[in-house]
């Protein structure tokens, strides 16, 4: 296979793995109408969340993710589904200062009737279309992949097969200029001290501590022990005893590179290298996070196996185990389940998955993609009700 | 006296006006799975964000919010559709929905062959529920029905006084910014029909399981987009008993018409 790599040039400088024409509703009431939109569309994506336009403590969260996901390079064009509020007005013209060329705002008030809202927004959609698909990729440089790193549904396995096999493949991108990015906050505590110690600097090594004790600690506030909470027990039955065991194992999904940075939930990088994340654990709302920060291209290993993917972001599933990953096919894209079996050693497991993430940053689709799983799902660091 | 509407006799769930076959997705992983079923076999599902990393109160609040859709009495029967490592566990969920309603059925992903696998068991697990389980009809002359406040209703204590008058019970819950939390509660009540009067910053919204009649103000976005009410504020103590008649006993609200219904179930903590 080529070693090349071939993507979509933005106007900021970042690179695109996908074209996509999403359509982004910007109030819950409207997620059925985008839905209906992408899927009478020739090829656009959409999503849907539980956002109202409520103003609360969660409002700047809401609004910063929604913003950078609209402006995630892998977008081709956003067509917006808008009521018209100030709020929603600030996420578009925050995604056009992100860099977002190409979007099209459509105002429910102006077109009069969710029908002709959809009427309208499916020709748009198609137009969009007819550009992104004819656009060609061109030659980019390593730099253009920006990685996101995610587990879930982890078994014993997961920290001695598809982690560790993870960051071999995490390893050898970050060494050829590329980014990766490690995230759920809640699966490495307790392993935060390791993370730490392999820090570019200090301060950055202070910064991973302080964040995930923040973390912590705002759990804590709510009155409630999160290592009561994790593992979860789906872990447990996949035999997982403890949230240190758990994070020990998340951790090496992030290899042995050195840390250059921090990341706020949904900030982006801004040079190449390692960094963390500050993510909940929450599989969809973790992967929300990841495409407001700019991530183009996803691995996620799972023990228990997992069907879901991004609207935006190719996400890439790795077994832990083999009978899981012969049991659900359709789910998962690779095995490392061979390193257990003694098919495979760990260097060649973190090859396959190097190969698979360059031919799905150059246009091969996932499992997850052919099966058209779109979930989405707003981090809110509040309670929703009193 | 209301007119007597044609319903549907629910067994446990009580007398629906509708008779919905509730695909369940125990967990956001699985409501792609569960949107795929009910489409092929008709049911009604909805996305959301729950069933999985959540923790205190949450974890009992969302499994009994659950629980009361899948009580509601305008279903008929549930598929529970579970990934299988959640913490809403789909297996358990179904298990206490049997307690009290056999028309329920539940199929596990990571045990079903994946999608397409649990895809196909699903469908045919809801087309043997509907098979069990046909519509059985029934008149009714009483309903619940659920009112949505969502802004100054002049006219609440005299709509509330027609509804009674003609046989139903009312429920009142007040909403504040959307009405999703409040149609979230009145679900759990076990409304049948609702009419809500949003906020007049909010657009029309609806719920899966229970026909909205959207009521318009005469602010800017309702004028502006009157086409997705149902009636105006102004006209409704006149017109509400006949369109209730009307909802329940089958023609579509706009909301259903436009298949709107995205639920939030009220988190008393957040998710980690």
């Amino acid at each position: 296979m080529t070693s090349q790599l071939f993507a979509y040039k933005r106007e900021t400088g970042q690179w695109g793995l996908r074209n996509h024409v999403l359509i982004l509703p910007l109030h819950s009431a409207l997620a059925s109408s985008a839905r209906a939109i992408a899927d009478a569309s020739n090829g656009a994506v959409a999503i849907s969340h539980d956002w109202s336009g409520e103003v609360d403590n969660d409002l700047p969260r809401i609004l910063f993710t929604l913003t950078g996901y609209a402006a995630n390079p892998n977008n081709y064009a956003v067509v917006f589904l808008s009521i018209g509020t100030p709020n929603e007005k600030q996420i578009i013209a925050g995604a056009q200062s992100l860099g977002l060329t190409r979007f099209t705002t459509l105002s429910l008030p102006e077109i009069g009737s969710m029908e002709k809202l959809q009427e309208k927004a499916i020709s748009v959609a198609n137009e969009y279309m007819k550009g992104a698909v004819a656009e060609k990729r061109i030659a980019a440089p390593w730099s253009a992949i920006v990685l996101g790193l995610e587990c879930g549904g982890s078994d014993a396995l997961s920290g001695i097969t598809a982690n560790p096999a993870l960051g071999v493949a995490s390893d050898r991108l970050v060494e050829l200029g590329a980014t990766s990015v490690l995230g759920e906050t809640t699966e490495i505590l307790g392993a935060e001290h390791l993370l730490a110690a392999r820090a570019i600097d200090p301060e950055v090594g202070k910064k991973i501590v302080a964040m995930v004790a923040r973390y912590e600690a705002s759990i804590n506030y709510e009155g409630i022990d999160i290592r009561g909470a994790q593992p979860s027990r789906g872990n447990i039955e996949g035999g997982l005893s403890t949230l240190e065991e758990k994070s020990l194992g998340a951790a090496k999904k992030a290899g042995n590179a050195p840390f250059t940075g921090v990341l706020e939930f949904g900030e982006k990088p801004v040079v190449p290298g390692l960094y963390f994340m500050d993510t909940p654990g929450h599989d969809i709302e973790q992967l929300a996070g990841f495409g407001a920060g700019h991530i183009n291209v996803v691995v996620f290993t799972s023990g228990r196996g997992t069907p879901t993917g991004s609207a935006i972001m190719p996400t890439i599933k790795v077994s832990t185990n083999t009978p899981m990953f012969e049991s659900i096919p359709d789910l998962i894209d690779l095995d490392a389940g061979t390193i257990a079996d003694g098919v495979e050693t760990l260097a060649q497991v973190g090859d396959r998955i190097f190969d698979e993430i360059l031919e799905v940053a150059n246009g091969k689709e996932t499992k997850a993609e052919l099966g058209g799983h779109h979930e989405f799902a707003l981090s809110r660091m509040y309670n929703t009700v009193v | 006296m209301s007119a007597s509407i044609k319903a549907f006799a629910h067994g446990n769930r009580g007398v629906g006006i509708r008779n919905h076959q509730l695909i369940l997705p125990s967990v956001i992983c699985s409501t792609h799975v569960s949107r795929r079923i009910a489409t092929e076999v008709g049911g009604v599902t909805f996305a959301h964000q729950h069933g999985c990393a959540i923790i205190g109160d949450d974890v009992a609040g969302i499994d009994n919010f659950f629980i009361a859709l899948a009580d509601h009495p305008n279903v008929n029967s549930v598929l529970v559709i579970a990934l299988g490592c959640e913490t809403i566990q789909g297996q358990e969920l179904a298990a206490k929905l049997l307690e009290s309603n056999e028309s329920t059925q539940y199929r596990i992903i990571q045990e079903s062959g994946g999608v397409e696998g649990t895809v196909a068991a699903g469908v045919k697990a809801a087309k043997e529920l509907n098979a069990a389980f046909p519509p059985a009809t029934l008149e009714t002359t009483s309903l619940r029905i659920g009112i949505d406040v969502g802004r100054e209703v002049s006219v609440l204590t005299e709509l509330q006084k027609a509804l009674q008058d003609a046989g139903h019970e009312v429920i009142i819950s007040e909403s504040q910014s959307s009405s999703a939390d409040s149609f979230s509660r009145l679900a759990q009540e076990k409304a049948h029909i609702i009419i809500s009067f949003p906020d007049e910053n909010q657009p029309t919204s609806g719920f899966p399981l229970m026909p909205v009649i959207n009521v318009a103000s005469n602010g800017v976005l309702h004028q502006a987009i009157r086409a997705d009410f149902d009636i105006d504020e102004s006209a409704i103590l006149n017109e509400i008993l006949t369109l209730i008649d009307s909802v329940a006993s089958g023609t579509q609200t706009i909301a259903e018409k436009n298949n709107s219904g995205e639920i939030r179930a009220p988190r008393v903590v957040r998710s980690v």
